[in-house]
């Protein structure tokens, strides 16, 4: 009880409120301009996080991706361009909805379920959290090894591209890793004499420029989106709890179809959405009224990308294998904050464990007054025309960039990925796989080079104790996977020709 | 700037082969067999592995239908219209504007700097006189202002000190 009231106390002080407060407005504002994503809205708050407390720092992540998630759904709905990827699911639907004529239902559902999606991953990554960390006090750095490799694969499989690409992709993240003298040798490792590449890549520049500079690079040759008709909105939440008891199942399989993605390393709210959304059609009563404008698809997708957003933090907090993109920057937030990720977190930093649970609920709950607000000054946001936001956006990452170390060369890193991120996207390499590579590299070699020293060189122990052999078998049926799908195909299309 | 699976794939074989040579020549840790050498050279094999399998077209049937479902959204994204190679090449420019920064940001000041990045950027994304001004004046002092004075991030002053 006395860490309750001591985290209780930790939420409440002044600098954690006002946090909570900008960095929310700051999240709804850029998850609803289209092309700017969740994932950028917090790369581009960490360099503001350092000069706050721990609590404030994880508040301002915390509460600027669930509403930048939410609020990625206001274009879709008004303009059909999904805000941030995690909409881009039932954007179709949302706008077919407003065409009727019930653009308040398709919002109002849009903020209401996200909030509940959003408290449904926090109830999650409470009740998960603990038993996980009792067991993750009794892995040594085979299972680590088996864990964090299986998150890769993970992020691998869930990509919506060519399987093989994002292996690539991610193996490129890898070997970014690589450079620098952080390696068990000690030695400078692929720094081809630089002494700015001796210290290796800072994960957050290469974020930056990945997910900010390569978007910027992209309006560059992209037609600006249509200016938003202004309208005047009815009641939002009217109807949401008659929606709420109307579709129970959808929305508790939405939540826990979310909880579930979340909870993968590395699979995050974009591909909840579209699991959750295409569930949702494949048991629905009424399959056909999808795609005319029919809410149900929206309740259970809406609930889904919220809630996986918080479940992300499990394996994060846990064992610092990031659930996401977003929560890939936490864990860089947390290790700087000295709230460094791992089972004894739970013991040790109790306290601000819950702490981050009071501020999750906190942040769904004042999602839905800031949201409808938000919503109702949506048509004066989305009017700023894209020239006034994106030069803003390439000055924040020169200083933002430039914050993380005091230090240009991190400049240079945020142009280099930008180039980077356009021509892998450009050609259909998932970005995120890479990006995971990037933070889980240092973390990846050191648990298998230590399993390989203490083994001596032989690979038999990686299998023996019973927790990685489960482990390793995952990682490998998720590598194999890809082999297998396409083998079957081969095998059908060869029948179908002879 | 779409590149052939063949170009790409190949480029990731060599990328591989370098890693794992270049990793294979590091020093090993004294008294181990196992150093910094074990792992640039699994990374480097394995993206030259997919590098082949990419050349060769492997799982590009995934991609394809990814890209259906995405085109089955429509708006979601505009195919941008084929446009010269010139026009093209502003793609480059809002990276060229980071090396820009690195480049002047000493020299000349902070909202010197920040104030032609935000003007070319502006400018180059068709935004008229009466746009782009004051989104290079407004946008360095705003910048400034939470970043030295809120965050107290040094940024140097250089021809154009602020009053705060």
């Amino acid at each position: 009880m006395g860490t309750f009231v001591e985290a209780i106390r930790l939420v409440i002080a002044p600098d954690v409120l006002i946090a909570i407060l900008a960095s929310s407005i700051y999240g709804l504002i850029v998850g609803s301009l289209p092309g700017l994503s969740a994932t950028m809205a917090t790369a581009l708050l960490v360099p503001v996080t350092f000069y706050l407390s721990p609590i404030a720092a994880i508040a301002t992540i915390v509460s600027a991706s669930a509403m930048a998630i939410f609020s990625g759904d206001i274009p879709g709905a008004l303009l059909r361009i999904p805000g941030t990827p995690a909409s881009a699911a039932y954007t179709d639907e949302a706008y077919a909805m407003t065409r009727k004529g019930q653009a308040e239902l398709a919002l109002g559902a849009g903020v209401w379920f996200s909030a509940v999606g959003g408290i449904a991953g926090t109830i999650s990554l409470i009740l998960l959290a603990p038993p996980l960390a009792e067991m993750a006090l009794g892995f040594s750095t085979f299972e680590y090894f088996w864990l964090a490799f299986l998150g890769l694969m993970c992020a691998t499989m869930v990509a919506r591209s060519s399987p093989v690409k994002a292996i690539a992709g991610m193996l490129l993240g890898l070997l970014i890793a690589c450079i620098g003298i952080e390696n068990p040798g000690g030695v400078p490792r692929f720094t081809f004499g630089s002494t700015d590449l001796l210290g290796g890549i800072e994960p957050i520049p290469a974020l930056v420029g990945v997910f900010a500079v390569s978007e910027v690079m992209r309006a560059m040759l992209t037609a600006e989106p249509p200016p938003l008709p202004r309208r005047k909105f009815g009641s939002i939440l009217a109807g949401q709890w008659q929606l709420t008891k109307k579709y129970p199942w959808p929305l508790m399989r939405g939540n826990i179809v979310g909880i579930i993605i979340g909870v993968l390393p590395g699979a995050g709210a974009d591909m909840a959405a579209w699991v959750s959304y295409a569930m949702s059609k494949r048991f629905s009563k009424e399959p056909e009224k999808f795609g005319t404008g029919h809410v149900e698809g929206l309740v259970e997708a809406g609930a889904s990308n919220n809630a996986s957003l918080a479940s992300g933090w499990v394996p994060s907090l846990l064992f610092g294998i990031p659930g996401d993109t977003i929560t890939a920057i936490a864990i860089g937030v947390l290790y700087m904050k000295g709230l460094n990720p791992g089972p004894t977190l739970f013991t040790e930093k109790a306290s601000s464990m819950y702490a981050i649970y009071i501020m999750f609920i906190v942040a769904n709950i004042i999602m839905i007054p800031l949201g409808v607000l938000m919503i109702r000054a949506a048509s004066y946001v989305l009017r700023a025309p894209r020239a006034s936001v994106m030069p803003v956006i390439v000055l924040c990452c020169c200083v933002g960039a430039f914050a993380t170390g005091n230090n240009l060369f991190a400049v240079v890193t945020v142009a280099a990925f930008g180039v980077l991120g356009y021509v892998m996207e450009a050609n259909g390499y998932p970005v995120a796989a890479m990006v995971l590579g990037i933070v889980m590299g240092t973390m990846v070699e050191q648990a298998f080079v230590t399993s390989l020293i203490k083994s001596d060189g032989s690979l038999l122990p990686f299998f023996e104790r019973p927790v990685s052999a489960v482990l390793a078998s995952l990682t490998i049926a998720a590598l194999a996977w890809p082999v297998l799908v396409w083998l079957r195909r081969w095998f059908t299309r060869k029948a179908a020709l002879t | 700037m779409r590149l052939s699976d063949r170009t790409t794939g190949l480029f990731l074989v060599g990328l591989g082969a370098l890693a794992a040579y270049g990793g294979s020549r590091l020093p090993p840790v004294p008294g181990q067999q196992i150093g910094p050498n074990v792992f640039p050279l699994v990374i480097g094999s394995g993206l030259a592995i997919c590098g082949l399998m990419i050349a060769f077209g492997v799982g590009h049937k995934f991609e394809e239908e990814a890209e259906a479902d995405l085109a089955a959204i429509g708006g979601a994204k505009d195919a941008a219209p084929e446009r010269g190679f010139f026009y093209n090449l502003r793609v480059l420019v809002p990276p060229a504007l980071l090396l820009f920064y690195v480049f002047a940001v000493d020299r000349i000041g902070f909202i010197p700097t920040a104030a032609i990045i935000a003007f070319t950027a502006a400018v180059m994304l068709g935004a008229r006189l009466k746009l782009a001004v004051p989104v290079a004046v407004l946008a360095p002092v705003g910048v400034h202002l939470v970043f030295s004075k809120l965050l107290r991030v040094p940024l140097p002053d250089g021809y154009l000190p602020m009053p705060w």
